[in-house]
């Protein structure tokens, strides 16, 4: 299990992330959602340990990750928000330098990733340079580096991003299979319908602040409301959508 | 002043002007710099290297003027200097047109930034010319900001300038910058004709070549032709085709000229120079504008993924898989990055001049065994020096410091691993090659024994380097950003040439009395094993405290009393 406590996140005095505690169990997914600037990104990276808390403590599996942030990052495994990628090196080059970097044995890695190459319909292109990639090919290409060592948490922050209708729905079932299959998943985007199709659970971010943390099943019988896009729009959706719509439209006329 | 400049400014078109200021920028390439550093600092300090160099060029100057009193010698010493300056600012203007090898074209990013916009083709020209032009003016001014004022005024007592000074100093300055816009231009002109006429992908390919050919050009000219600096040599016809050759002694020509200081035996020298400003203005002119009209349309349908080649699907071990991942990521790092082979290329120069010079005294030796001597013993040093040192250099440079989530995500391992890594590496990739280079060479060397032994303390002091280099290095090499100001460019430069100086002449002096006295070469092994042992156990121990960097910092600009402790 990942617990948050109390987790805060101060730049320069200003609050990023205030006060946030949550859980995500093994074997749901738990959704992470908050509109731009929430603070979601923040929490990602403080949950790899790519950032450190200014208040409160992150436990995974009952340990502080930051007693022995070596051995967590073992059992992690992280698609970040953007596809920041070496794009110097080939697919295969960048996979195995992952590999490597993990200590995996490396023709068991090298058979996995030719495996996975092949299953994201990435193999034929394996030896170009990722500076030629769209977007939903360095998307894959995260994805795989993420799921290569077999990580019980997975985090992935807008893992949807670039990717075309086919990958989104293998991606979609393979989040899934992850967490029947025991793992803890942590899945944060702005997509509520694909959060609602694959998600146990939602945690909601506003401000940097909890707003809600539950079942969405539970959310949508105590607000009263059919779905999770207008439960998420009540909670964390200040403006009136269809207003700023003209507004926006207004200016350009103006 | 401010004021005119201002308003002359303002009356250029506003697209021009931020167009301009990009591309300014662009030369150097910000991803490579720090959060905490900026772009007109850096410049700033290579502009204060070359000032240096110009002060360090007056002094030369001032004191051969006094020294050399009779007319002979004195214009031998005049002809030489006014060469010199011409090579030294050519060799400037040279490597800048390497490092910013592609600056004056447009690229795939420029076409799709500004193609949407309602901006002319020809602005963007103009604004990218304006940008190099703009640089390579003030490397002219700041190398020749003391020595430029200098050498017309002394050569005003000479015979020559009808008008003295007043003929002297416009003459000085056309010819710098006539040999600079000859050069600039000359760059451009291949490179715009090879940009139309072969295939994008092939002239993508063949671009990195050339521009490694023409840093190995522009270096090999300077260091390797020679000085026809005395009106003897020059007038000799056996070495007249070195002076139809080279264009260093075609500004020379051009220069004496315009001063009215040329024999009139060696203005075709001149009339070189006039030809060969015409055509680079002319060709590159006409190649850049047909550049931006045909290749512009070529960028935009270049494909989005260029197929590789699926290479030997062999992955060499260099040791544990943390050292094999760091040890191949450097090398793909160093040959596909062209800004990092260019500034790598700096220092390879001088290892591949030392190896030939050496390889061209074997063969003066006509295949007798040749001696080991001082020249064999101080070349070998500094091609040793050398390789360590672009290893070092260019590991500090990031390649993309975006991507660098995936090492710290995947650092599982304390931060005297990734050192190991990176100790691994400088010795498979800087020691090695030049200790087997070396090995060649000392192979017709004789005595052989001496030879083996000079053999053993180079490998010993490989391993002392690696070390040096790595003390307070925690950083996984082209991963962290660099931050000028703290590498201290200027002040590291001057150093190095000094330390350079006074530490390998007297080694070599050591050693070679040493490799004739067994006790002296015992101590000299002893001592080289001690300070690499030192060295690698200081290195040890600080890494264990240590933590891998990815973002240089400057140092804190508070400092602490401690006057509580």
């Amino acid at each position: 299990m990942l617990e948050l406590r109390g987790v805060s996140k101060r730049f320069s005095g200003i609050p990023a992330v205030d006060d946030v505690s949550f859980c995500a169990r093994a074997g749901e997914v738990t959704g992470y959602l908050g509109p731009n600037g929430s603070g979601k990104s923040t929490t990602m990276k403080m949950v790899t340990g790519l950032i450190e808390a200014s208040a409160g403590h992150i436990f995974f599996e009952g340990k502080r990750i930051q007693d022995n942030l070596i051995a967590y990052k073992r059992r992690m495994g992280y698609v970040p928000e953007e596809p920041y990628l070496y794009t110097h090196l080939s697919a295969i080059e960048y996979l195995t330098m992952v590999a490597q970097l993990r200590d995996l044995p490396l023709k068991q890695a090298v058979a996995r990733i030719e495996a996975m190459l092949k299953l994201f319909s990435l193999h034929d292109d394996r030896h170009a340079s990722i500076s030629g990639y769209s977007k939903g090919m360095r998307q894959k290409v995260l994805i795989i580096a993420a799921l290569l060592h077999n990580p019980q948490l997975v985090l992935l922050d807008e893992p949807f991003s670039g990717l075309d209708v086919g990958s989104s729905l293998v991606l979609r079932s393979l989040i899934q299979e992850l967490a029947a299959r025991g793992k803890v998943v942590l899945f944060s985007s702005h997509e509520l319908d694909t959060v609602e199709r694959i998600c146990s659970r939602v945690v909601i971010l506003h401000h940097g602040k909890l707003v809600a943390d539950d079942s969405i099943a539970r959310l949508r019988s105590l607000m009263e409301l059919s779905s999770l896009e207008k439960i998420f729009a009540q909670l964390a959706v200040e403006q009136d959508t269809d207003s700023m719509a003209r507004q926006i439209a207004d200016l350009m006329y103006g | 002043m401010d004021d005119l400049i201002r308003k002359l400014v303002e009356r250029l078109p506003l697209d021009f002007r931020v167009l301009f200021r990009q591309f300014f920028l662009r030369v150097i390439d910000l991803e490579a710099l720090s959060i905490e550093a900026d772009v007109e600092r850096f410049l700033g300090q290579f502009a204060g290297v070359l000032i240096m160099l110009s002060l360090v060029h007056s002094v030369v100057t001032y004191v051969g003027s006094v020294v050399f009193t009779a007319p002979a010698e004195r214009l031998a010493f005049f002809w030489h200097m006014e060469h010199y300056f011409i090579a030294t600012m050519m060799l400037v203007i040279g490597l800048f047109t390497v490092i910013s090898w592609d600056a004056a074209f447009p690229d795939r990013r420029d076409v799709m930034v500004l193609s949407p916009l309602p901006i002319a083709n020809q602005t963007i020209l103009f604004a990218k010319i304006a940008a190099s032009l703009w640089i390579i003016g003030i490397a002219i001014v700041t190398l020749n900001c003391a020595s430029g004022l200098l050498l017309p005024l002394l050569l005003d007592g000479q015979a020559g300038p009808r008008f003295g000074i007043l003929q002297a100093l416009p003459a000085w300055g056309f010819t710098l910058i006539a040999a600079s816009v000859f050069l600039y231009g000359s760059v451009l002109t291949v490179q715009g004709l090879m940009a139309l006429l072969l295939p994008r992908r092939i002239y993508l390919r063949l671009s990195a070549v050339l521009q490694l050919a023409a840093f190995g050009l522009f270096l090999g000219v300077y260091f390797v032709q020679p000085s026809l600096t005395d009106p003897i040599s020059i007038a000799d016809p056996r070495n007249h085709w070195i002076l139809a050759a080279s264009p260093t002694y075609w500004f020379f020509g051009l220069f004496n000229q315009l001063n009215g200081s040329l024999p009139a035996q060696l203005t075709w020298v001149a009339q070189r120079a006039w030809m060969g400003l015409g055509i680079a203005v002319v060709g590159s002119a006409m190649s850049l504008l047909l550049c931006y009209v045909r290749t512009m349309k070529k960028t935009v349908e270049e494909p989005d993924l260029v197929p590789g080649s699926s290479g030997l699907g062999w992955i060499p071990s260099l040791g544990n898989s943390l050292q094999n991942a760091v040890a191949l990521f450097s090398v793909r790092s160093l040959a596909r990055s062209r800004q990092h082979r260019v500034a790598f290329a700096f220092y390879l120069a001088f290892v591949v001049g030392l190896a030939f010079s050496l390889l061209r005294s074997q063969m003066a030796a006509g295949g007798k065994p040749v001696q080991v001597g001082m020249d064999f013993l101080i070349s070998t040093f500094l091609m040793m020096f050398f390789m360590v040192a672009g290893f070092r250099s260019v590991f500090a440079l990031p390649i993309s410091l975006t991507a660098n989530w995936v090492l710290r995500t995947t650092q599982l391992k304390p931060t005297e691993d990734y050192v190991a890594a990176t100790r691994r590496t400088l010795l498979v990739l800087a020691v090695a090659p030049v200790w087997l280079l070396c090995a060649a060479l000392a192979y017709r060397m004789s005595p052989t024994l001496q030879a083996f032994g000079h053999l053993a303390v180079l490998a010993l002091l490989g391993f002392v380097l690696v070390e040096v280099s790595l003390i307070h290095f925690y950083k996984v090499p082209f991963t962290c950003s660099y931050l000028p100001g703290k590498a201290n460019f200027q002040l590291t430069f001057w150093g190095f040439v000094v330390v350079l100086i006074s530490v390998v002449v007297p080694c070599a002096e050591f050693e070679l009395r040493a490799l004739h006295d067994a006790d002296r070469y015992g101590f000299m092994l002893c001592f080289l094993v001690g300070a690499g042992g030192g060295l690698y156990a200081f290195n040890l121990h600080s890494a264990k405290s240590a933590a891998i960097h990815f973002e240089e910092l400057p140092d804190e600009a508070i400092t602490t009393l401690k006057l509580n402790a």
